[in-house]
């Protein structure tokens, strides 16, 4: 019993840490601009897919994809920032929701015509790493050490590049940092492109170990939610905490009770994380 | 040649028009105050220098240029800089950080270090909490803060909207000090204030306001000493 409770703690961490990466985009993008991107879970997805085409179709290493895939996606992100966000961002928070929607349900319209809804698999193995009764695929060990990675990079780019801090400024008192010349639309459109970016990223990685179609990001972004809750709006560290207090969870329930349950227990988690402490278990927001 | 000139401005908010036709010109390194009563439209005029209001009708010109189309962040980078009314501080970043952003443009970026020392000369307190976060000073510090994120931006134009608002007669006292010192280092000011007393007595110019009209303007000393306007606009 104990080595099956800690064969499951260990897995829910691992999960946890990439719930974290898919969590960061949407946090940033809802704690900067006040804007609930409902695209991110099919970006999500649209990132499983560049690692499969480019890891099947080009044969690049997967790692390697990813760089381009964090490219792709910031350019991506401006566009959509561009086209579909920016003439909502001061209207009220339904415009903004539908907007992401309408993005939401193209990327899946036409995903689902091109790619139809049957799984995808990338078939890419880095062996696993035993140690006593626990056996972790190398693939989710490298998901990990880039969600902290990750986690880390952005971090010091909100708290110790200049753009990060206009990032940050931006999103405390939009009006006060145009009056010290920074251009908030363009900033805004940054945060949206990284936004991007990290949903890419996190597509890219979970892609390496588990299949996917192009509506397998809804569940991450469900999750994002949540983990938005738990960490706070705009905090990479919250997000990657709220990530792995999830990912635990996740691991442990089934050991109890029905699988059925998780999302039961999520959910009301977030209700209760909301009704005590509305701005996120970690407090505050960049 | 004027550091800024304002023609004929009207404006407003949505329907509600608020400026009638205003203009007024600051001096290069002279202390211009702006005063009048409540709802005189003072807020406004400076928002509308600013852009952060459109200019219905009018002209703004900045060192000769004119920007009355120009956004407000490019304003901004030019030097043309608001302390604003409620300081309208970064309340989750620190006073550093606050500094910093203050320095953003490119113009002022290379003398970001000398003008933070600066601004620690002028409001020593602001030294010893520099990494404090700004939300959680005292009103008084908050307004050093806001005044001192101004400096960072190495304003040609400093335009302050109530120095005064909120704060303890001693602390008053203090920042207008510091602004006298600015005046004699030669920054050109715009002061709007409701202690027309005090803005009076830094000032070398005066516009009053009523109504989204000015009024009456002129030596700020001489102003001071009409009875009429005494009675009629600055309720001293």
């Amino acid at each position: 019993m104990p080595a099956q409770v800690l064969t499951s703690v260990v897995d829910g961490l691992m999960l946890g840490f990439v719930y974290g990466v898919a969590a960061m985009g949407m946090t940033l993008i809802w704690g900067v601009m006040r804007v609930i991107n409902l695209s991110h879970g099919p970006l999500i997805a649209l990132g499983m897919f560049g690692t499969y085409f480019l890891f099947t179709g080009l044969g690049l290493n997967p790692y390697l994809g990813l760089l381009l895939i964090a490219v792709v996606g910031l350019v991506a992100g401006f566009v959509i920032y561009g086209v579909a966000v920016h003439r909502v961002i001061n209207a009220p928070y339904l415009s903004s929701l539908l907007a992401t929607f309408a993005v939401s349900m193209m990327i899946i319209g036409v995903g689902t015509a091109a790619l139809s809804t049957s799984p995808f698999n990338v078939d890419f193995s880095l062996g696993s790493v035993a140690a006593g009764p626990l056996t972790i695929p190398g693939t989710r060990l490298m998901a990990a050490f880039a969600a902290v990675l990750v986690a880390g990079l952005l971090y010091l780019f909100l708290y110790r590049t200049k753009p990060g801090k206009a990032i940050r400024a931006v999103s405390n008192n939009r009006g006060a940092a145009e009056l010290m010349g920074i251009p908030s639309s363009r900033v805004l459109a940054l945060s949206f492109g990284i936004g991007t970016m990290l949903a890419g990223l996190a597509g890219g990685l979970i892609a390496t170990f588990f299949p996917f179609t192009i509506l397998s990001g809804e569940t991450y972004q469900l999750k994002s939610f949540v983990i938005g809750v738990l960490g706070g709006l705009g905090n990479p560290i919250g997000a990657l905490v709220g990530g792995l207090v999830l990912g635990l969870l996740e691991g442990i329930i089934p050991a109890f009770m029905p699988v059925s349950w998780v999302p039961v227990i999520e959910f009301a988690l977030f209700v209760l994380v909301l009704l005590i402490r509305p701005t996120g278990l970690l407090g505050g927001r960049a | 040649m004027a550091a800024l000139e304002v023609r004929d401005i009207t404006s407003g908010y949505g329907e509600v028009q608020i400026l009638w036709g205003v203009s007024l010109k600051l001096e290069p390194g002279k202390l211009t105050a702006l005063v009048g009563s409540n709802g005189s439209g003072k807020t406004t005029m400076l928002r509308t220098i600013m852009g952060q209001l459109r200019a219905w009708q009018g002209q703004v010109t900045f060192q000769g240029q004119d920007i009355t189309r120009l956004p407000s962040y490019q304003r901004a980078s030019e030097g043309l800089v608001l302390v604003p009314e409620g300081r309208q501080l970064f309340t989750d970043m620190t006073v550093q950080e606050n500094l910093e952003m203050g320095a953003f443009a490119p113009r002022p970026q290379p003398q970001m270090r000398r003008n933070m020392e600066r601004v620690f000369a002028l409001f020593p307190r602001l030294a010893e909490r520099r990494s404090q976060k700004a939300g959680t000073l005292s009103g008084g510090e908050q307004q050093m803060v806001a005044v001192g994120r101004g400096l960072m931006a190495e304003p040609r134009i400093l335009m302050i909207d109530e120095l005064s608002l909120g704060l303890s007669p001693r602390l008053t006292l203090d920042l207008f000090e510091s602004l006298r010192r600015l005046k004699n280092e030669g920054q050109t000011i715009l002061l709007v204030e409701q202690n027309v007393a005090m803005a009076m007595a830094v000032g070398d110019y005066a516009y009053v306001m009523a109504e989204g009209r000015v009024k009456m303007e002129g030596h700020a000393r001489d102003l001071l000493h009409n009875e009429e306007i005494r009675a009629a606009y600055l309720g001293v």
